[in-house]
């Protein structure tokens, strides 16, 4: 498990690692100017464009503008393998390298009669006797009627055609690989959920393993489907609205994780400033995710040193890998560090709750043993030397004094024996059963100690159930720990009652209690059988009393509904 | 005979008080049944007992606090107990004997013998014996015991550490005991025999035992015989 986790660690550093590998570029790229107007002989290389803004405010209505941008190649293609240009520009355009037109993205200046053409990343083919070495210009003639304030500022690139499409590719393809995995970990996690609705941490993994499964897709997806300028602006909506989820969710598993006092209300101030950060600036998507990103960090870095400080398992292995987070964000671009961030949080998440699921599985095999040793438990009750011996001693005497008695003593004997036997798997009984087990086993403690014995009840409701051998239990106590009254009489009684908030048993003992024996009474083997019995039944829903009363014994059972 | 039962059962208490009468018949002088651990306790501190009949599960209470006191005293205790498995921790603080339940007559007649008859009893897990000391008990390890000398109804337990405690069981009760490593080789001595180096014979052919710690202690003339017998 352990050597697994690591592995998985190191995949997500493997990745920055890979990503952040450039090398040189093969060329060198000066200020882009703009001109409003159409004219084709802009587009030539030699063209004096020193009168030409450095900026175009707004070009209204899809007119046609152009972009003109000198570029420095160092390095001449090798033979028969031409350089690719790059772009990634808002609006339909067509490129002219040298001022010969080498590609076309959409339809310049007829945007708002023709249905949307063209993809925002484009890859073109630069013949190769144009990429000498040295000194050319590379002219756009664009229109832009979708965002007609959105201009300039293009992405572009030049290197091995043959390269630039497919290192995308093969990038995109590690990414889906990895998007895949924590699909098919939300997809799990959630049927793991759906297993028992009362793990909501597998619900948050699941939900953020598909959220951080969508990010991956939405963030790649541009690579293996065309997406046009005019739907970019959606593609950034959802990835922050994704990134808004996933920020969200972090903290509230490690909020649950790791409780801290007023929990729900840190998480609340929080939710407060994220829903601030999400909404101030939003179309600045980057600077919106990469605060998000930081209060994220910083509100999960206080939960875990938290958890730290409180010794919580798994909490110094989630501050440690917060802090690297941190220190990856800076080495390496936003982008790659979210996801290589993400990664590593959610694997520690994935850590917590196999820790957990561990948790779950001791306990569910200790109370497994538990209730196989209360069974036991039950069951020595008859076979224990002290009574069987001492039973059998009287039996003895019986049967040699007057064997008639004997032989109503072994009577009562089986009675209280078969009682045993049909309830000693159980962890319910009715009531009726285990009165009837109680006024059995008086009848041979009345053969055994002479003492006449009694049983009074009140307000019993044979339909309720009761956990095995518990009023058993306070009844041996009563005999044991009590001497008859002056009439040489000990009387029990049980009264129950029943409000909305819980069902309550009164068990009294009317007798002469042995001074010493009380303080002993408090936590004897009897009464940790019957608490136990109990929590197996009810959990923590119970409560039960043990008093002295003035007429001997008071014990009171609580169970809560 | 002065007998006490210990025993929070009725029907048991009644089957060894009629056992007891029928087995001690006209030598029984008293016999007393008490049902709770804190009389008994009483009963024992201010009655002449020869011989206490306990059991170690008095209504919850361990009988090991009784026994502890019982076997400080001058009686014999002989436990009438449910738990086998306590038999050996019985023998060690020095019970005459253990009777499991269910018992009959003989069984118990058996264990009476054993204090009357005053016959040995082979006793080899005995460890301790119980002391009374400043009001409390302690338990003396039987290996730190190096003679027993008798003092009147007393005696007095010489200690491996030079101490010296009393004790209130007779030099004939212990030596019933105690027979199993120990050696009577005097009226007044009780010896234990692998502390014993040699024996040496004085003028007035009086023979003393030599023990390893220097010490010298009478050996009564018809003693000798058998002493010097189990020495080699």
């Amino acid at each position: 498990m352990r050597h697994l986790l690591y592995i998985l660690f190191i995949f997500p550093l493997l990745l920055v690692t890979s990503c952040s590998q450039n090398e040189e570029p093969v060329f060198t790229r000066y200020r882009t100017v703009f001109q409003i107007g159409d004219q084709a002989e802009w587009a030539a290389k030699d063209l004096n464009d020193r009168l030409w803004g450095n900026r175009l405010e707004l070009v209204p209505d899809g007119q046609i503008f152009w972009s003109r941008t000198k570029i420095d190649i160092h390095k001449s293609p090798e033979a028969l393998k031409p350089y690719g240009l790059r772009l990634e520009a808002y609006g339909e355009y067509e490129v002219f390298w040298d001022g010969v037109l080498i590609g076309k993205n959409g339809n310049p200046g007829q945007e708002a009669d023709l249905p949307p053409e063209g993809e925002l990343w484009i890859t073109f083919n630069i013949p190769t006797h144009l990429t000498n070495k040295g000194e050319h210009v590379m002219a756009l003639r664009l229109s832009n009627y979708y965002y007609p304030d959105h201009i300039g500022n293009y992405g572009l690139r030049i290197d091995d055609y043959h390269d630039l499409l497919t290192d995308r590719l093969i990038q995109n393809s590690y990414m889906h690989v990895f998007a895949g995995a924590f699909l098919i970990a939300s997809i799990y996690f959630l049927f793991l959920f759906l297993g028992n609705k009362k793990e909501y941490l597998t619900l948050i993994f699941s939900i953020s393993c598909l959220l951080f499964f969508g990010l991956t897709m939405t963030h790649f997806v541009r690579t293996t489907i065309p997406i046009h300028y005019s739907l970019h602006v959606i593609r950034l909506e959802v990835i922050t609205s994704l990134m808004f989820g996933i920020s969200f969710l972090i903290p509230l598993y490690f909020s649950m994780q790791f409780p801290y006092p007023k929990w729900k209300l840190f998480l609340g101030i929080y939710t407060a400033v994220l829903l601030f950060i999400f909404s101030i600036e939003h179309h600045l998507f980057d600077l919106t995710i990469l605060n998000m990103t930081l209060i994220l960090l910083l509100f999960s870095l206080c939960i875990a040193a938290f958890g730290v400080y409180k010794k919580a398992k798994g909490a110094l292995l989630v501050l440690l890998t917060l802090l690297l987070c941190i220190f990856i964000r800076h080495y390496v671009s936003l982008n790659i560090s979210l996801f290589t961030g993400f990664s590593l949080i959610l694997l520690n998440m994935l850590y917590l709750l196999s820790l957990r699921i561990k948790e779950q599985r001791l306990a569910y095999e200790n109370s497994l043993v538990q209730s196989t040793r209360l069974r036991l438990e039950l069951l020595k009750k008859n076979i224990q030397p002290h009574f069987l011996m001492n039973t059998l001693t009287s039996l003895i005497d019986w049967i040699e004094e007057t064997p008639k008695k004997g032989v109503l003593f072994i009577e009562a004997l089986a009675k209280e024996f078969d009682l045993l036997n049909q309830i000693e798997n159980q962890t319910l009984i009715p009531i009726s059963q285990e009165i009837a087990l109680c006024r059995a086993h008086l009848e041979i403690m009345e053969y055994r100690k002479e003492v006449n014995y009694s049983w009074e009840e009140d307000g019993i409701d044979s339909e309720q159930k009761i956990p095995p051998g518990i009023l058993h239990t306070l009844l041996e106590n009563g005999i044991t720990h009590s001497l008859p009254l002056e009439d040489n009489s000990v009387k029990f009684k049980l009264l129950f009652e029943s409000n909305g908030t819980y069902d309550c048993y009164t068990f009294l003992t009317y007798a002469e209690i042995i001074k010493q024996a009380s303080a002993q009474r408090q936590e004897g083997t009897g009464l940790k059988y019957i608490k136990a019995r109990l929590t197996e039944s009810y959990h923590d829903q119970w409560e039960i009393t043990s008093e002295p009363a003035h007429h001997g014994w008071k014990n009171v059972i609580k169970i809560y509904r | 005979m002065n007998v006490l039962i210990v025993e929070d059962e009725l029907r048991i208490a009644k089957r060894i008080e009629r056992m007891t009468r029928d087995i001690f018949g006209s030598t029984l002088q008293s016999l007393k049944h008490i049902n709770t651990l804190h009389e008994a306790l009483r009963h024992i501190e201010n009655s002449e007992l020869d011989l206490v009949l306990l059991d170690l599960n008095l209504n919850g209470d361990n009988g090991f606090d009784l026994l502890t006191k019982a076997v400080s005293e001058s009686f014999h205790t002989i436990i009438i107990s449910a738990y086998k498995d306590q038999a050996i921790t019985a023998f060690e603080h020095g019970v005459l004997d253990f009777v499991p339940k269910p018992f009959n007559q003989d069984r118990l007649a058996q264990a009476f013998n054993r204090a009357t008859a005053k016959e040995k009893v082979e006793n080899s897990k005995i460890r301790f014996l119980g002391i009374k000391k400043k009001g409390r008990m302690q338990l003396v390890p039987i290996e730190d015991i190096i003679y027993i000398k008798g003092a009147g109804v007393y005696t007095e337990l010489f200690l491996t550490d030079g101490r010296k405690e009393l004790h209130d069981k007779s030099l004939e009760k212990l030596e019933q005991l105690l027979s199993y490593s120990f050696e009577r080789i005097h009226k007044s001595y009780l010896v234990k025999m692998s502390e014993v180096k040699e024996i040496n014979v004085s003028s007035g052919s009086k023979y003393m035992a030599e023990l390893k710690n220097g010490e010298r202690i009478p050996i009564g003339r018809t003693k000798y015989k058998d002493i010097k017998a189990k020495l080699l």
